[in-house]
């Protein structure tokens, strides 16, 4: 005849010894933290990189058609018109003066005009066949500079 | 004879299950495809941003329309190529479920405006009153 068993006690678990040694248990996490940082590392110079995204407002007014009288919304005066085009390679502004003159000036322009006169005034841009994004865009930082509302046409 | 081995517990051996390859396979699996996922979009885009100083932060969380155009007029909608014609029907379609989504533009800044007029065109004709340009921040 065979005794009973002892009834089996769970062993305790043993306290764990953050400083390492014998009484160690659970994950090792060290590999995960190295990769963990890493990868964060990683996004970290990315985004250094690559540069924040951020974006410009531009209304889309409708184009006025004197024939067709269309009835989209119409742009209250007062207006700053700006017309680009591409002439021998260079970008040129009209609508700041008499004359054209280079996108540049057309910036120094609007920056250097008093907030007075430029806040809340619509800027309008508009541009050639052959101007480039980048150009208008640039018009319309400076106009947002001085707290214009801006228009694309 | 052969002892068969545990994982899990042993005379004599350790009692816990070692995690640290798998971790570290997971992870490293997990860079890689967030890496080739980058590359891919990259190399999707090409669209070198204008650079901007005023431009305004993501605020919304409504996932906006983003109609990109490379600097070879390649036009995108929200990452896949698409042509001109079809842009309108896409959009409009879009802009019917959910009317509030705001319009992006993603253009090169040596984009030609040629390439980036039909676009807002298009929108204006749909009542798009608004758009957001996307720009990268001036350093």
């Amino acid at each position: 005849m065979s005794e009973a068993a002892p009834p089996t006690r769970s062993r305790p678990l043993r306290q764990r010894n953050i400083f390492g040694g014998k009484g160690r248990f659970g994950p090792n996490m060290t590999p995960m933290v190295d990769v963990v940082l890493v990868i964060l590392i990683f996004f970290m110079a990315a985004t250094t990189i690559v540069g924040q995204e951020w974006f410009l407002e531009a209304d889309l007014p409708e184009q006025r058609d004197d024939e067709a009288g269309t009835s989209g919304y119409e742009l209250p005066t007062p207006m700053l018109d700006i017309e680009l085009f591409l002439r021998d390679g260079r970008v040129l502004a009209r609508g700041m003066g008499d004359a054209p003159v280079p996108i540049e000036e057309a910036i120094a322009r609007i920056d250097a005009m008093d907030a007075a006169l430029s806040d809340g005034l619509i800027l309008r841009i508009g541009a050639g066949d052959s101007v480039p994004y980048g150009s208008i865009v640039a018009v319309h930082d400076a106009g947002n500079a001085k707290n214009m509302r801006v228009a694309i046409r | 004879m052969m002892r068969r081995r545990s994982i899990l517990s042993g005379e004599g051996t350790s009692s816990r299950v070692n995690v640290t390859p798998m971790i570290d396979v997971v992870m490293v699996l997990i860079v890689f495809y967030l890496l080739v996922g980058q590359l891919a979009t990259d190399r999707r885009a090409r669209i070198s941003l204008p650079p901007s100083a005023t431009g305004v932060e993501e605020t919304q969380r409504t996932d906006p329309i983003i109609i990109g155009v490379t600097i070879d007029g390649i036009r995108s909608l929200n990452g896949d190529e698409i042509q001109l014609d079809r842009l309108e029907a896409q959009v409009s379609g879009m802009l019917a479920r959910s009317p509030a989504t705001p319009v992006r533009i993603r253009a090169d800044r040596e984009t030609p405006h040629r390439f980036v007029r039909p676009v807002f065109n298009i929108l204006r004709e749909m009542g798009v009153g608004k758009v957001e340009l996307v720009t990268e921040q001036r350093p």
